[in-house]
């Protein structure tokens, strides 16, 4: 209904109005400001004279929701930016109302998105869409923060959205990495599975006790993104996963995902509640939580580098939890970013706010108060601002940071995960009987329309 | 002067436009926001998107992609299953609930108060009392593992999330029955017991009396109540979504994962699913009132 709504106001608006509008002033500020004839004091005297910034995230946390407001919002007020912090049940609402002003003929200046926080797809669709403000990110003030030096290989998180260039049209905000946990009153530290074959092993002999969440949640796609790593038919794990889908081809990709997914279909009888029917996966991060401390599940995977000790904190983890080392070599790691649609109703106060969430301040505050580890490098801080990011840090039960580091997998391009969603769809939860190489050519031939 | 029968003509002629001024506000609010939102989810479900950059209109492939595949005959089967059976139960419960509510028993101005105690709480609060009393890790499961009749409360049986519906019926049902009783029960105040009172002196039995008096007086309340509920129930989409037992899922269900995909040329696939809801919800809506029309006119009702 609310759909239906938004592309009715959508079409009135086409009819009356089909050309792209902008505010002329805000485009000439956007030009100024990418071809670096902007000063920061000229970013600083707009911001002043802009409204509130409208920045769209997903408000399901309340330690990120209290940070925002005890936090974020006065600490902006006092660099004279007002925050309108818009909390979305799901990161692509805000893409559809960009896309949809933007398809109205709302442009720069117009629309009523400031900011969005988001990784993967939904940036992808951003930029295919050509809906991004422009490369701002390097120009901030705080992006000495950010590693953007293409010859270090770390740089690669902050220059690579699942292996979507991000041409710094967004910032780096926090970084994860997918971790999985268990409760040790349940499952003793010696039985912990640590590879795909020994949580079939696990399973097998303790049914039910396991599952995942459903892709296509980008949690569940991730474990479905793991499986297929370490199955790699060629055993070089992630690295053809960097390529798109143009580059790979449909029957390279077949090739490449079916053992990891022949896998899963071998997994999927000994999930949770499969022994009495169908394998029930968790609908989201919550539901998944919730299975874990109820004890219907002993392991529980999701993204969250501090997610142990957040979770003991709050309660949402059950005593005994620990995360570990699951599964070898591919525990994926990437980051999340604030962008910057292209029709920003208030620019130069986002700007503003964006410098904002990568200082050292702001990272310290929101590791402290939400436990996501930060965006920022720290190798391009100074001592005192490691150690204050260490300080801050809930700190990892179970692992450790080198333990994290010696296993560490980057994310699947864009254009794959969408493929390998529809296949896992289809081969998985489906029980489709075609062969896994039809199943990929036909997703690919529906998704290139 | 004018014949009397030109002034009956413009005083007909007044009323009716008085009538369409009174009618004007509801009218504008259906056409401009119901009818606007149909007529636009018809035209995306045919392939008008062009904020998507999607414009192939008319074009029947996303039904026929929808309608072609199987899953969707079995989502719909689901559907009406859900949709069918929590109405029939919570028509029984409401109708005994009525017919109890009209006798006269001690505490009763309480109980009157008591059973309408669900409408006021939202479809949400009771799914969320399902998930905690009746889940895997819920309250029952607990008592069970405490006192030592399972080891662990996941091994209860599971009630929530299997395709046969229990938490969806329960909540459906826990949430319609007071609906449903608030209806009858205001239509057997209406009628009266003289009816009722009158043929038992003739020498009906219980039974009798029932099927042949007050039935038949109910009938329109029955009619109206399981008309409503019906419809929510085909449409509806948390309980599916939250008790429901995972793919197939209800169509409600699989409209949202359509529309929640990060792939946009899907959400035309939804649109399509969502008009076929819209399709198969209103035939069936409207064979149930034709039938019942017939069977008024049967009956010398009209």
């Amino acid at each position: 209904m609310k759909k239906t709504l938004i592309s009715l106001s959508v079409t009135a608006t086409l009819l009356a109005n089909t050309a792209m509008a902008q505010d002329a002033d805000a485009v000439a500020f956007r030009d100024a400001f990418l071809a670096g004839t902007a000063t920061w004091e000229d970013v600083q005297a707009r911001a002043a004279e802009e409204g509130a910034v409208n920045l769209y995230y997903w408000g399901g946390s309340d330690p990120i929701n209290i940070w925002m407001d005890r936090v974020v919002t006065p600490d902006l007020a006092e660099l004279g930016v007002t925050l309108n912090p818009v909390r979305i049940t799901g990161t692509k609402d805000a893409i559809d109302l960009v896309l949809a002003e933007m398809g109205s003929g709302r442009g720069l200046g117009e629309g009523s998105v400031d900011a969005i926080w988001l990784n993967g797809e939904n940036f992808a669709t951003l930029q295919r869409q050509d809906a991004l403000f422009g490369s701002f990110a390097g120009m901030l003030p705080n992006s000495g923060n950010v590693e953007w030096n293409e010859e270090d290989p770390r740089s690669l998180l902050n220059l690579r959205d699942f292996g979507v260039e991000t041409n710094q049209a967004e910032m780096p905000w926090s970084g994860e990495q997918y971790v999985c946990a268990t409760n040790t009153n349940r499952l003793a530290s010696e039985d912990v599975p640590h590879t795909f074959a020994e949580l079939l092993t696990y399973l097998q002999e303790n049914p039910g006790k396991f599952t995942y969440v459903k892709p296509p949640h980008y949690v569940g796609n991730t474990f479905v993104q793991a499986a297929v790593y370490a199955h790699n038919p060629d055993g070089t794990g992630a690295e053809p996963f960097q390529s798109s889908i143009e580059d790979m081809g449909a029957e390279e990709l077949a090739r490449l995902i079916a053992p990891g997914l022949e896998y899963l279909k071998e997994l999927d009888p000994y999930l949770l509640g499969a022994q009495s029917g169908n394998a029930l996966y968790a609908e989201d991060n919550a539901a998944l939580d919730g299975m874990f401390l109820n004890g219907e599940v002993d392991i529980a995977c999701k993204f969250g580098l501090y997610a142990v000790a957040t979770g003991l904190n709050n309660g949402t983890y059950p005593e005994g939890a620990e995360a570990f080392v699951f599964p070898e070599g591919n525990m994926i790691k990437n980051k999340n970013y604030l962008a910057i649609p292209a029709n920003a109703p208030n620019p130069a106060a986002t700007l503003i706010m964006v410098d904002y969430m990568t200082s050292v301040q702001a990272q310290v505050t929101k590791l402290q108060f939400t436990g996501m580890p930060p965006g920022v490098d720290p190798w391009t801080l100074t001592d005192e601002e490691v150690q204050a990011l260490t300080d801050a840090s809930p700190g990892l039960i179970g692992v450790t940071q080198a333990e994290l580091d010696a296993n560490t997998a980057p994310d699947t391009n864009a254009s794959l995960v969408d493929v390998i969603e529809a296949t896992w769809l289809e081969y998985i939860e489906r029980d489709s009987t075609d062969s896994i190489d039809v199943i990929v050519a036909r997703a690919v031939e529906n998704l290139a329309q | 002067m004018p014949s009397p029968r030109t002034t009956e003509l413009a005083r007909h002629r007044k009323e009716r436009m008085w009538m369409w001024v009174q009618l004007s506000p509801v009218l504008a609010v259906l056409t401009v926001l119901f009818g606007g939102a149909l007529v636009l989810a018809v035209m995306q479900s045919l392939g008008f998107a062009p904020w998507f950059g999607v414009n192939t209109f008319p074009d029947f492939s996303y039904f026929g992609a929808l309608w072609g595949d199987w899953s969707f005959w079995q989502s719909l089967g689901l559907t009406l299953y859900y949709a069918t059976v929590s109405t029939v139960i919570a028509l029984i419960l409401g109708t005994l609930l009525a017919l109890a509510l009209v006798r006269t028993f001690p505490s009763k101005k309480l109980y009157k108060y008591l059973y309408k105690l669900p409408l006021m709480i939202p479809y949400t609060v009771g799914i969320a009392l399902a998930v905690i009393m009746l889940g895997n890790g819920g309250m029952i499961s607990r008592i069970f593992a405490f006192v030592g009749l399972i080891g662990d409360p996941s091994e209860f049986p599971q009630i929530l999330k299997t395709h046969y519906g229990w938490g969806i019926i329960a909540v459906y049902v826990w949430k319609q029955t007071p609906f449903v009783t608030l209806t009858l029960y205001a239509v057997l105040l209406g009628v009266g017991r003289e009816t009722e009172e009158a043929a038992a002196i003739l020498g009906a039995n219980k039974r009798q009396i029932f099927f042949q008096v007050t039935l038949p007086q109910i009938l329109p309340g029955i009619v109206s109540s399981t008309l409503i509920i019906f419809a929510f129930n085909i449409g509806a989409f948390e309980a599916p979504f939250i008790l429901g037992g995972g793919f197939p899922d209800t169509l409600p269900v699989v409209a949202w994962r359509y529309f929640n995909d990060a792939d946009y040329t899907l959400q035309l696939q939804g649109m399509a699913t969502v008009v076929s809801i819209a399709l198969i919800a209103s035939g069936i809506l409207y064979s149930y009132l034709a039938f019942y029309r017939r069977y008024e006119r049967r009956i010398g009702r009209n």
